[in-house]
């Protein structure tokens, strides 16, 4: 039992974790609370399935071709790790194949589905200035939040100093451009990876996919296919969330019932 | 030994006696040479046009792969780029430049033209002739292109209005012939 509260209490002290508790193997044997059970139930239930929140038919194969994702930049702006991406190039067009793209856009939503599912912070990030209103809108719009301006240096990686102590940092980034106005990588995207958070990128034919958890081959240049890129986050995390609402109301209605 | 006159009335007379020769014949009679091609040419005919009538635009674009939507794609029977004429529509206004979105990666900015300029709002829409997809060079020292995130294109003039609406795709698809006989296309 002590074990089990010193687990709980360093869960709730640590900003980063988004409200999830460890079940070690010495408290398995101890008796859980209905309360217990029930959050339990909640959380492990979506992993059961490979598309629990169905995000495969929020897209399909036409709306991305009709969205111009498929077009990359000339194959001179190329960069070297996105040639497994590309689907040819078209008279120095490169032209990014939709195939992968969807299998890439469908993982993606579901992690992100997932996320907001559990509750967890979102912060989209875009250096576009073409696309800033459009980014922050979306946000708002879905209850997140969005970082479209100048990227102080250590926002994540001294967020102790820079925004105060037990700053809760983001759950999920989501880039939908990883370039910044001098065509170099966002900070951001390095910064994430060394503090442990998962992002979700739109990368171009000239963007660096390495350090990105789930990047997402596509065109970020189009006001199309950003438009069409933040309707699909929008819809997915609202997915996410109500599908939270829907189950805590279920599991609401039917626990007392099993605890009497 | 009918057949065969038949036959040679075909191949030798007009259409409209192979049409009445057709049409009086019953189905159980066996047919040869040009006549069973020609009855199996309708047939195709007739059920491509059937399949074709019967599915409904949204199925079978579903059913299509990247490829074949790629192939038929206004940007791959474009062809090059270079003094192509396209249509397009100004989505932002700054003063004197016109932004235009012609269905490419990225827009033009084109200045107003000085006579009939006025006429040129948000919305209009105007022919091109496009200069290049994407304006990038390569400076010295750099390893990658540096990119302008613009296409380069000349203002022909606003669009007149003789275009045709395409009732499959609900898109504005117009090709049309300038004068010099090139094919110009516009998504």
């Amino acid at each position: 039992m002590a074990a089990r509260a010193l687990t709980k209490g360093l869960c709730r002290f640590r900003p980063a974790l988004s409200g999830q508790h460890f079940v070690t193997a010495s408290s398995v044997s101890l008796p859980q609370t209905q309360q217990d059970d029930v959050s339990d139930q909640i959380l492990k239930l979506p992993l059961e399935k490979p598309d629990f929140f169905r995000v495969s038919e929020l897209f399909s194969l036409k709306d991305l071709f009709d969205a111009r994702v498929h077009l990359g930049h000339k194959n001179t702006c190329r960069h070297r790790l996105m040639e497994p991406y590309l689907y040819g190039c078209r008279l120095d067009h490169d032209i990014i194949d939709l195939d992968q793209t969807m299998e890439h856009l469908q993982l993606a939503l579901n992690f992100t589905a997932h996320v907001a599912y559990r509750g967890g912070v979102i912060l989209f990030v875009s250096r576009r200035r073409q696309f800033c209103h459009l980014v922050e809108t979306t946000a708002k719009e879905c209850g997140e939040y969005a970082h479209t301006r100048y990227w102080k240096g250590g926002l994540l990686t001294n967020a102790d100093i820079q925004l105060g102590q037990w700053v809760r940092l983001p759950d999920l980034i989501i880039f939908l451009s990883t370039l910044n106005n001098v065509f170099q990588q966002h900070v951001a995207v390095r910064d994430a990876a060394k503090m442990n958070i998962p992002t979700v990128a739109v990368v171009d034919s000239n963007c660096n996919p390495s350090l990105v958890t789930y990047p997402v081959p596509g065109n970020d240049d189009t006001p199309v296919a950003m438009e069409l890129y933040c309707r699909l986050f929008k819809m997915t995390i609202n997915r996410g969330k109500d599908k939270r609402k829907q189950m805590e109301l279920l599991r609401g209605l039917s626990a007392p019932s099993e605890s009497r | 030994m009918a057949a065969l006159c038949r036959l040679r009335f075909c191949v030798r007379s007009s259409y409209s006696s192979i049409r009445t020769s057709f049409s009086s014949d019953s189905a159980d009679r066996p047919r040869s040479g040009f006549a069973a091609a020609f009855e199996q040419q309708t047939e195709l005919r007739r059920e491509a046009e059937s399949s074709s009538a019967g599915l409904s635009g949204a199925s079978s674009g579903q059913n299509e792969s990247f490829g074949s939507l790629l192939r038929r794609s206004a940007f791959i029977q474009m062809g090059p780029a270079k003094d192509r004429v396209v249509v397009g529509r100004i989505f932002h206004v700054v003063q004197d430049d016109l932004y235009i979105d012609f269905g490419g990666k990225f827009h033009c900015v084109c200045r107003r033209p000085e006579s009939g300029g006025e006429k040129l709002q948000r919305g209009s829409r105007v022919r091109l002739r496009l200069q290049d997809l994407e304006l990038t060079a390569r400076f010295l020292g750099a390893k990658t292109d540096t990119t302008l995130l613009e296409a380069r294109a000349v203002l022909l003039g606003p669009m007149e209005s003789r275009d045709s609406r395409d009732p499959r795709t609900g898109t504005e698809t117009h090709i049309e012939r300038s004068a010099s006989g090139t094919a110009c296309c516009s998504v």
